[in-house]
């Protein structure tokens, strides 16, 4: 009678798993005619995980690829947590940025994998092995995938080469809420990232990063994105934290122009007075307070600081 | 566990309270994080983490955890503001990486959900395609 009611369970519990790998059909149906049949980054090293540490070596693996040389136990200090056996997502992010290298969420999808590998990024996934009641979470690296055996290759845990079934990969992943980054050293961008993920990804890299590694990573992400103010009013902020003021007060007054934005006439008018142009410093503060909006307070002390 | 949790509704809810009437307010850089924000809410979030996780309740937690107090300020000093407050929501509900939780899974459950490819709990199972 228990064997009868277990197996109705599970019965159950299968019909309700089955069903949301979604992406796997469709991705075999039409894969992207632009990628490469199979991709593999042999050349990614490979750490052996230890006890429950799969985040420090998943974390090692994809910032020795990037060309930052770590080994996972320099890394346990900063992104592990004994009591809970395991990495916090936040703190993987941290980690990369604290080794100095730009951590970027990329989109959910099989293709985003696929297109970083073939740009030669090893990819550090968020899986949940286990199932969504009983959670097993897992930090993997996706190294490479092969389109007529279906499969993901992996560094995970112990195994150097996982093959990993793309419909099983995607259950795992997407138990995980797709979640998927990629380390890359400043100034080169992962090609499937979105404009908000890069721009957020910069602006926590410039917290901790020497300006001039922030800024070569911002003009980068200038360069594909020109619109963005955020990024703009990055790289003239890094640069004049560098000492570079003028390079600074070509970009604020660029980006002043293109958006007509309060914050960026405040910081123009600060460089241009430090360079003593100060009727041309004047007139940014003058436009900055007329803007008003959040930094408002901030334009009129700046403005003061002009009249001094 | 309940201490931190606890006290970080109470920061979070302070924060969100007074992010308001703390306004830095002299002539400076507008920083991008000001910039990418805009909504300045939780200006102070990483100096109300680092007093609280000065306290000695909540220190003795995070010996608990294996955490030392240096090393969890190191910690909070790294993040962004917008991670700080994060942060606090993530510290309890986020899945922390390891195979954590696998003891409470029925094995034979997970042996079979493995072999049809809907799991990868056991590195030993094949899944049938």
């Amino acid at each position: 009678m228990r064997g009868a009611w277990a197996a109705a369970c599970l019965v159950a519990l299968l019909a309700a798993l089955t069903g949301c790998a979604v992406q796997t059909p469709r991705l075999l149906a039409a894969p992207p005619a632009d990628l490469p049949p199979r991709v593999e980054l042999t050349a990614t090293p490979f750490f052996p995980q230890e006890d429950y540490q799969c985040g420090p070596a998943a974390l090692a693996t994809a910032l020795s690829a990037a060309g930052i040389p770590t080994r996972p136990d320099a890394l346990v200090d900063r992104v592990f947590l004994p009591g809970r056996q395991g990495s916090l997502q936040i703190e993987m992010l941290v980690g990369a940025r604290g080794r100095g290298a730009v951590a970027t969420r990329i989109p959910g999808t099989l293709e985003a994998l696929m297109r970083e590998t073939n740009d030669g990024n090893p990819v550090v996934v968020l899986q949940n092995l286990g199932l969504s009641w009983a959670p097993s979470w897992h930090y993997a690296v996706v190294i490479g995938y092969d389109l007529d055996a279906a499969h993901f290759v992996l560094r995970s845990g112990p195994l150097e080469r996982q093959q990993l079934a793309f419909s099983t990969f995607e259950h795992t992943w997407d138990r995980s809420g797709r979640w998927a980054f990629v380390v890359t050293p400043p100034g080169a961008l992962p090609t499937t990232a979105s404009e908000a993920e890069v721009t957020r990804a910069l602006v926590a890299f410039e917290h901790n990063a020497p300006p001039a590694a922030a800024a070569r990573a911002y003009r980068s992400a200038l360069a594909r994105w020109p619109d963005n103010l955020t990024l703009a009013m990055g790289l003239g902020n890094t640069l004049y934290a560098q000492g570079e003021t003028s390079g600074a007060a070509a970009v604020f007054r660029d980006a002043a122009q293109r958006h007509d934005d309060a914050a960026a006439y405040n910081n123009l008018a600060i460089v241009l007075l430090e360079q003593g142009r100060r009727d041309e410093a004047r007139r940014a503060a003058q436009r900055a307070v007329s803007l008003g909006g959040p930094f408002q307070a901030q334009a009129a002390d700046t403005l003061k600081r002009v009249d001094e | 566990m309940n201490i931190i949790k606890r006290l970080f509704s109470v920061v979070l809810a302070i924060c969100f309270a007074n992010g308001v009437v703390i306004q830095t307010a002299q002539a400076a850089l507008v920083s991008t994080e000001q910039v990418a924000r805009l909504a300045t809410t939780d200006e102070s979030a990483h100096q109300r983490l680092n007093e609280m996780f000065s306290r000695a309740d909540v220190q003795a937690e995070l010996e608990r955890l294996g955490l030392s107090a240096d090393l969890a300020k190191e910690r909070i000093a790294a993040l962004t503001d917008a991670e700080a407050a994060a942060l606090a929501q993530q510290i309890d509900d986020a899945p922390a990486g390891g195979i954590i939780g696998a003891i409470l899974l029925v094995f034979f459950v997970l042996l079979i959900t493995d072999i049809l490819g809907f799991t990868k709990v056991f590195p030993f199972t094949r899944s049938v395609k």
